[in-house]
């Protein structure tokens, strides 16, 4: 075959540490990769994989979006449950594309608790 | 010579139309330009524009009609190119831009992510575009939501030819006669598409 028939690079984001409640703790977990003039093409990201860890923050809900936390963030996907203490990972997601960065934001945290993400995406275009 | 001509493919390969020193009638609507090949070279796939230019493209929604001037070529060029979307709209080809490509007498027949599967060497995509006669494409999103853009690949070759028509240096007017007249080879490259009935 000629060209690949499934396009995207697949790389991931770094560990982002959610140390505040509410779309208003949201915080980039995924930056679309923009080089004006630079980067030939318009690029999109497809999220694959997230990887949850919830330190002491009891248990709460993640919500992933993305825009600007004063515009209001659309979300991509549904809430994924973290629990306390532990370590939740998700897959087999719908492929959601979104050509702006992608932020995330804890539902609640307990007091003095965090939440660790990170994503895997593919790279599109 | 050789068994050159446009829309040839064998299994995982794409063919340059070409080579060093052949002789191609450039035909862009009802005129013909009679070259030589001087230099070619391979384009490796790159996406050559969102139809949406950003500003995605809204549901049930027909785009535009957008000029692809990133497949323009500088002068005495041509290039070949076949092409595919990476994002899930039909895309109908223009080339050039009044000139509808793939067309039937009922239909123009539309391009649209299944191309990589139903024809992976993309041999039905092929088009040619001589020096800045660039080819312009619409999108059509079919989907209940809206698409964040409409990107198109390319991948092709570059030629760069010498006239052999005129009083130029590299002009042979024996060998036009003599294409002309089907006593030498030549590979017909078309640039463009042709209206019905035209």
């Amino acid at each position: 075959m000629l060209l690949a028939n499934k396009e995207g690079i697949v790389v991931t984001g770094p560990v982002v540490n959610l140390v505040a409640a509410g779309v208003g703790g949201s915080l980039v977990v995924f930056t679309i990769p923009v080089l004006v003039g630079q980067l030939v093409g318009v690029k999109s990201v497809k999220i694959l994989k997230v990887h949850l860890f919830n330190n002491t923050a009891g248990n709460t809900w993640v919500l992933i979006g993305n825009g600007l936390p004063t515009v209001g963030l659309p979300v991509l996907l549904p809430a994924m449950a973290s629990m306390n203490n532990l370590e939740d990972i998700y897959d087999n997601l719908p492929e959601v594309e979104s050509f702006a960065d992608i932020v995330a934001w804890p539902a609640a945290l307990a007091g003095g608790g965090t939440i660790d993400i990170m994503l895997e995406v593919a790279v599109i275009g | 010579m050789p068994d050159l001509y446009i829309f040839k493919a064998q299994v995982g390969m794409f063919d340059p139309v070409a080579l060093q020193n052949h002789s191609v009638g450039i035909h862009y609507q009802q005129k013909t330009y009679y070259r030589k090949v001087d230099f070619l070279e391979g384009i490796p796939p790159f996406q050559c524009i969102d139809i949406t230019a950003g500003l995605g493209l809204a549901p049930v929604t027909p785009s535009g009609r957008v000029n692809i001037v990133n497949l323009e070529m500088a002068d005495g060029e041509f290039g070949l190119w076949r092409w595919y979307p990476i994002d899930d709209a039909q895309i109908r080809l223009y080339h050039p831009a009044g000139i509808a490509k793939y067309q039937l007498r009922n239909l123009q027949v539309p391009v649209d992510m299944n191309i990589l599967f139903r024809d992976p060497n993309l041999v039905s995509t092929e088009i040619a575009v001589w020096q800045n006669n660039r080819p312009a494409v619409e999108a059509i999103n079919g989907h209940a939501f809206a698409l964040g853009a409409v990107r198109l690949i390319a991948i092709g070759y570059r030629f760069h030819t010498v006239n052999l028509e005129g009083d130029g240096k590299n002009a042979d007017p024996e060998l036009v006669n003599a294409i002309k007249m089907g006593k030498a080879p030549c590979t017909d490259v078309w640039c463009s598409g042709r209206g019905i009935g035209d």
